[in-house]
């Protein structure tokens, strides 16, 4: 059963870990990374015991936010020119 | 008068022991192995030592140990977020005295889950750790590797500290009668500062409406939860909704005839101890039965008679206050628990520890529990 249900912006984004995190009650972190998120994964992890908890995000924000090459991750910001 | 003081030293380290069990791999249990303990291990203190440790504070993976009597302060555990205070971001698998406070007389501490707060017997506060949420109220959202003096309190006489997951709550006493603030992040309503969810974190300390006319005995945080215990032994709780109660941003007060003398509080459940020695249970369902099925139902309301404190939707939700199972005729002295785990002591010294089952499987005690012989003897 999962722990809890977690927004991703509860979460933190770990730069040693490269993953978004929250605390466990076991004193780690749940941890899931950006690729896991881009394919859908909502089962965040701790690496030190047995539980888990279902991240709840937007999908579709990860998938841009990763493939650089997708134009709608890049719109271009309109120049201010005086 | 050599040999008497060291006979008497030898004495106190007789007396004053601590051990340790539970996750360790933070360095946590102080015994300066990074392993999980199954059962408790006696921490050697090295040399360092305050002559009686009278206090233990633990957070998600650190300790802060108190000594009343000269008003030392050790920490050890995880360090990444500054939390121990030594002016490092490491980890320290055993206790280590914090310096920067040789020059208080510290009287009151708390751990949460990465940031510590410290009060001083004349009535500043300091605190150090993570500060992203702004649970230090430096104004900041910056870490703190040294505890730094909360400068808002500056004039005030603080009397009390306790720190939660993400968020801070401090006591004040004053001829004015006590006053309660908050600070950090209030996403779930555990600063209890506002009538509204506050999304945003609060980096400097805010008053708490409601407590005026009221007398605090204890506040205390975990989690996203916050709670406070009037002298008269009336509850308050905000924050988090205990199982399947929404959260409630403004402190709360069940109409409950019982008075508590103490209160200790997980992540997603209260315990309760009666001046009879009998123990209740808020929210106790979350990962396994612990109390009876004889369930008190109890209405929780806003006192707005007694505190001011306004009505909200949250008036009608009732919170579930159980008797603890299986204690008959068991008399508790004391509480603790942790953030899915539960202990008591009862008598004098047999000790009688709760685990909360987790998925059919158990798991290390989540945070670490100590128990001071002391404490047992007291």
């Amino acid at each position: 059963m999962s722990y809890d249900d977690v927004e991703i912006e509860d979460m933190e984004w770990n730069e040693e870990l490269l993953a978004y995190t929250y605390p466990c009650p076991c004193g780690d972190l749940f941890q899931i990374t950006k690729e896991e998120l881009k394919i859908g994964e909502e089962i965040a992890r701790c690496p030190s015991c047995s539980l888990y908890i279902t991240v709840i995000y937007n999908m579709e924000d990860f998938m841009r936010d990763s493939n650089p090459n997708n134009k709608n991750n890049n719109l271009q910001q309109p120049i201010a020119v005086s | 008068m050599e040999e008497k003081e060291r006979q008497e030293e030898e004495k106190n380290s007789i007396n004053n022991k601590v051990w340790s069990w539970g996750a360790g791999t933070e360095g946590q249990l102080g015994t300066t192995k990074l392993q999980d303990e199954n059962h408790p291990q006696l921490i050697h203190y090295l040399s360092f030592t305050p002559k009686h440790i009278s206090y233990l504070a633990c957070g998600g993976a650190h300790v802060i140990a108190l000594s009343r009597e000269d008003g030392k302060v050790l920490s050890w555990g995880r360090g990444t977020s500054g939390q121990l205070g030594h002016g490092d971001m490491k980890n320290c698998l055993y206790p280590f005295p914090v310096k920067c406070l040789e020059s208080f007389v510290v009287s009151y501490v708390s751990a949460g889950w990465n940031h510590s707060g410290f009060v001083s017997n004349t009535g500043r506060v300091l605190t150090c750790g993570d500060g992203t949420f702004g649970q230090l109220g430096h104004g900041d959202f910056q870490s703190q590797c040294l505890p730094i003096e909360v400068m808002y309190f500056r004039s005030r006489h603080v009397e009390q500290i306790t720190c939660g997951m993400r968020h801070t709550l401090v006591l004040l006493k004053g001829n004015s009668g006590d006053a309660l603030y908050g600070f950090g992040s209030g996403k779930r309503g555990q600063l209890g500062t506002s009538m509204d969810m506050i999304t945003k974190s609060l980096n400097l300390p805010q008053v708490i409406f409601g407590f005026q006319q009221v007398n605090i005995a204890r506040i205390i945080a975990n989690g996203d939860q916050s709670a406070a215990l009037t002298v008269d032994g009336h509850l308050y709780t905000w924050g988090k909704g205990f199982h399947g109660i929404s959260d409630a941003c403004l402190p709360l007060l069940p109409s409950s005839a019982l008075k508590f003398t103490k209160v200790a509080l997980g992540w997603n459940h209260a315990l309760l101890l009666t001046d009879c020695g009998t123990v209740f249970m808020l929210g106790g369902n979350h990962h396994g039965m612990l109390s009876s099925p004889q369930k008190l139902r109890l209405k929780t309301c806003s006192s707005n008679q007694s505190t001011g404190c306004q009505g909200s939707e949250d008036d009608c939700r009732l919170s579930i206050l159980e008797k603890v199972s299986g204690l008959d005729g068991i008399k508790a002295v004391d509480i603790a628990a942790g953030a899915e785990h539960s202990a008591l002591v009862t008598g004098k010294t047999a000790l009688l520890t709760i685990i909360v089952l987790l998925q059919r499987k158990l798991i290390p005690s989540s945070e670490l529990l100590f128990l001071l012989l002391q404490k047992m003897e007291r």
